[in-house]
């Protein structure tokens, strides 16, 4: 049995039905040292108010679900030893998105971000099945692996200061997402997106914080793709004015 | 005013992304050459003579680099100054700000042109 350590938790409580403003509860929560944040998030859950609303599901950080501020930093709970942690630990939503209910974000703004920039493969015309499938060597997906490795866990727009400032800015990870298919060899479809990069909510509005990068729990570098993107777009915006076709692949 | 703006991001961005490297690298070294090489006897001091300069200065290769040290750095500025304004709150104003800023950088930018070709 590991040592146990008393840790008081100040969580972020709302209720659209009872509250106007979201309110905060304090709980005292013995932790055990190889725990969580999320294992003391479930701690409460079970023993203390079952009422207590977030999200979580794999435990391993892959499902993307607990992402939250913890002392005011966005954070993988189920990620983050709690020995990282002080005596107090205060747990809020993540920044940037509308409240559902206690530590329940809303996500659909994301969904359509993340549909807007096509995150698939687009070709021109699909090789017939007898043709067999689109080779690709491990030098081609090498180009764009980094970028497919985003969980969607949102951590990225709770930390970007130009999500927070301009709500239409597609933001670190659907960029990530979209400009991942730009890199793939098997992908003809980069002139589109480039054109969504280019538009409302541009990667332009990127001020290069670079917090997006600092917070990913996966390595992602977000904050790398919307600067290649960024040059990607100018690129095709300039063979648009020059070439006929634009810069259509 | 505000999809002018967003039609013309690619190239502004370009300006600024070039304004910072010719603000971080070029005007690095040419501050260590006026602020402490020449100061400190490290230059001899009719390195950055009239003569010496304007010779430098005059030819194509040299109106063309004076041509950037000017206009990238103005754009730089403008982009910065947009950022700023956004930053502080100003995310209404945004396409009259921007305008604004951008409108100084294109007459900066034509004077540059102007400067070079008489020098």
């Amino acid at each position: 049995m590991s040592d146990v350590q008393i840790k008081k938790f100040v969580v972020t409580r709302f209720d659209p039905d009872k509250d106007e403003v979201p309110r905060t509860d304090t709980f005292e929560v013995p932790c055990q040292s190889d725990w969580m944040v999320l294992d003391a998030l479930n701690f409460i859950k079970d023993q203390l108010d079952g009422s207590l609303s977030y999200r979580w599901s794999c435990r391993m950080a892959v499902c993307g679900s607990c992402g939250m501020n913890v002392d005011g930093a966005p954070t993988l709970t189920c990620k983050s030893p709690l020995s990282s942690y002080g005596d107090t630990v205060e747990v809020t939503p993540l920044s940037n998105f509308p409240v559902i209910r206690d530590l329940v974000v809303e996500l659909d703004g994301f969904m359509e971000k993340l549909k807007a920039v096509k995150p698939w493969i687009i070709r021109a015309k699909e090789k017939a099945v007898e043709e067999g499938p689109y080779r690709q060597s491990p030098e081609e997906l090498e180009d764009f692996k980094q970028f497919s490795l985003c969980i969607n866990c949102m951590l990225c727009y709770a930390a970007c200061p130009v999500v927070g400032n301009e709500p239409d800015f597609i933001g670190p990870a659907a960029i990530a997402l979209g400009y991942r298919y730009n890199l793939d060899s098997r992908d003809e479809g980069a002139s589109e997106r480039n054109a969504i990069f280019r538009g409302e909510g541009s990667v332009y509005s990127c001020s290069f914080a670079n917090e997006c990068s600092e917070v990913c729990p996966e390595n992602v570098d977000p904050a790398a793709a919307i600067n290649q993107a960024k040059l990607s777009g100018l690129v095709d915006w300039a063979a648009s004015l020059v070439l006929p076709r634009g810069g259509k692949d | 005013m505000k999809q002018l703006l967003i039609v013309l991001e690619p190239v502004i961005w370009f300006m600024f992304g070039q304004g910072i490297m010719i603000g971080t690298i070029l005007l690095t070294g040419w501050l260590i050459v006026v602020g402490v090489g020449v100061p400190m006897g490290i230059f001899p001091a009719d390195a950055l003579a009239y003569e010496r300069m304007h010779m430098l200065g005059s030819n194509v290769i040299g109106r063309v680099v004076l041509l950037g040290l000017i206009v990238l750095p103005l754009w730089k500025g403008a982009h910065h100054l947009r950022s700023l304004a956004v930053d502080f709150g100003g995310g209404d104003r945004d396409a009259i700000v921007g305008s604004l800023l951008y409108l100084i950088a294109i007459v900066g930018s034509l004077l540059g042109i102007v400067a070079v070709i008489r020098l």
